[in-house]
């Protein structure tokens, strides 16, 4: 298994005669081809994990959009059902803030993923909230959508935290 | 990091000595970085305890609104309440909250300033929300209504917008949320965090403009001076000053 110039099998870093293990990824360099291949597999695994975490991020950063989506739809529909002309224009507002703020809160997400989505997630229960004030039926409107789009919230921030500790424990990047 | 210049290190599995730098150790496999691990094994747990926290203020926040109206003694029920929630927050995790109750560093100038500021700000969003309380919905909105009728109504409502929310406000959200999500997120994610949950738990979506920079200031100055005080005094002098303009002004909002 030792390669010419003495470089990691795994992570191709130099590494002197006598080190047991690699400095930079701990490949096990003088154990037994078993022990090798199990190093590899254990490392493929946690790699593959890290691949769905990153996916179900990705997913609940997707989500913010559709709250933007969803409230933009629901505000266009009840929009032409408003007589006021007061009223019409506050509406109209405070529905292009929100559209605003969620879609920031999806581009903001590539860079801080946490933030983002704790921020999208504690916005959109305080709506619900606020709109149960108003009018407490208005919770059971969508009720399934609501659930769906805050449980891909919660995993997406839990996924965050976990992708965190794993990329930790491979201890690589 | 530190450790590398004072004393060799060793792996802190094997107890070999290794170079800096490394990620594993050559002897034994052991990677170098348990301490750090350890702390990434809590921020799950922490961050349902932060849920658990903004839950419960939530419904601190939304509890007055089922009640017909405000009464001076309904405000200061919730008022107490949410001293007491906000007290055993950060009692629980008083260990690792208490030296922010220290005030390392003092310097009035500094303070000076930051009231100073504080107060400025304060007259300038008082008079652009009553001007798009009037513009955009036609209404003009008192906190002063309530205590009015009062006595010592004056004084109550100054106990009651001033005192009480600059220190528990402050105690929950710079003191326990702020120093828990900086176990989880790096400062400036934890300063973002804070500000933008500070703003929500106020359930007054407008405000957002002045809430979030205000409330960004003040957690800055919070990480910075690892004192809960300068925000206290802050907050407090932000919403005298509200105060103040409502019990001189009652019918006349700029």
């Amino acid at each position: 298994m030792e390669t010419p110039n003495n470089l990691c099998t795994c992570c191709y870093r130099t590494y002197s005669p006598n080190d047991v293990f690699c400095n930079g990824c701990g490949f096990p360099l003088q154990g037994t081809e078993q022990e090798q291949a199990f190093y590899q597999s254990e490392r493929t695994a946690k790699e593959i994990d890290l691949g769905e975490l990153t996916g179900k991020v990705e997913s609940a950063r997707k989500s913010l959009y559709w709250i933007a989506v969803l409230i933009g739809v629901s505000t266009f529909i009840t929009y032409f059902g408003i007589e006021d002309e007061q009223e019409k224009m506050a509406q109209a507002v405070i529905a292009v803030i929100i559209i605003c703020a969620f879609s920031g809160l999806a581009i903001w997400g590539k860079r801080k993923p946490t933030t983002a989505m704790i921020s999208g997630l504690s916005l959109y229960l305080i709506l619900i909230i606020l709109s149960a004030i108003v009018d407490p039926l208005s919770i059971l409107s969508g009720i399934i959508i609501k659930v769906i789009i805050i449980g891909y919230l919660i995993k997406g921030i839990k996924a965050v935290v976990e992708a965190d500790k794993l990329k930790k424990e491979l201890n690589i990047d | 990091m530190d450790q590398q210049i004072t004393q060799p290190i060793i792996c802190s599995n094997c107890e070999n000595p290794i170079s800096a730098g490394i990620k594993f150790c050559s002897s034994c496999g052991q990677a170098q970085n348990e301490e750090e691990l350890k702390t990434y094994n809590g921020k799950w747990p922490n961050l349902k305890q932060i849920a658990l926290f903004f839950s419960i203020q939530l419904l601190l926040c939304v509890s007055p609104s089922f009640f017909e109206s405000t009464t001076i003694t309904s405000s200061l029920f919730f008022d107490i309440i949410s001293a007491v929630a906000a007290i055993s927050f950060f009692g629980y995790s008083w260990q690792e909250n208490k030296h922010l109750l220290k005030w390392p560093n003092f310097s009035l100038k500094k303070l000076l300033l930051l009231i100073g500021l504080a107060i400025g700000s304060s007259l300038l969003i008082n008079f652009l929300v009553g001007y798009i309380n009037q513009t955009l919905f036609k209404a003009d909105f008192s906190y002063y209504g309530p205590f009015m009728f009062h006595e010592y109504g004056s004084y109550l409502m100054i106990l009651s917008i001033a005192i009480f929310p600059a220190l528990f406000e402050e105690l929950a959200c710079r003191g326990y949320l702020l120093q828990k999500l900086l176990k989880i997120v790096d400062k400036r994610e934890a300063i973002y965090i804070t500000s933008i949950l500070f703003f929500l738990m106020h359930f007054s979506l407008i405000s957002f403009f002045w809430m979030i920079p205000f409330a960004m200031v003040m957690a800055y100055v919070r990480i910075k001076e690892n004192t809960l005080w300068y925000g206290i005094a802050m907050h407090f002098f932000f919403n005298l000053t509200v105060c103040l303009i409502d019990i001189l002004n009652p019918n006349n909002f700029f």
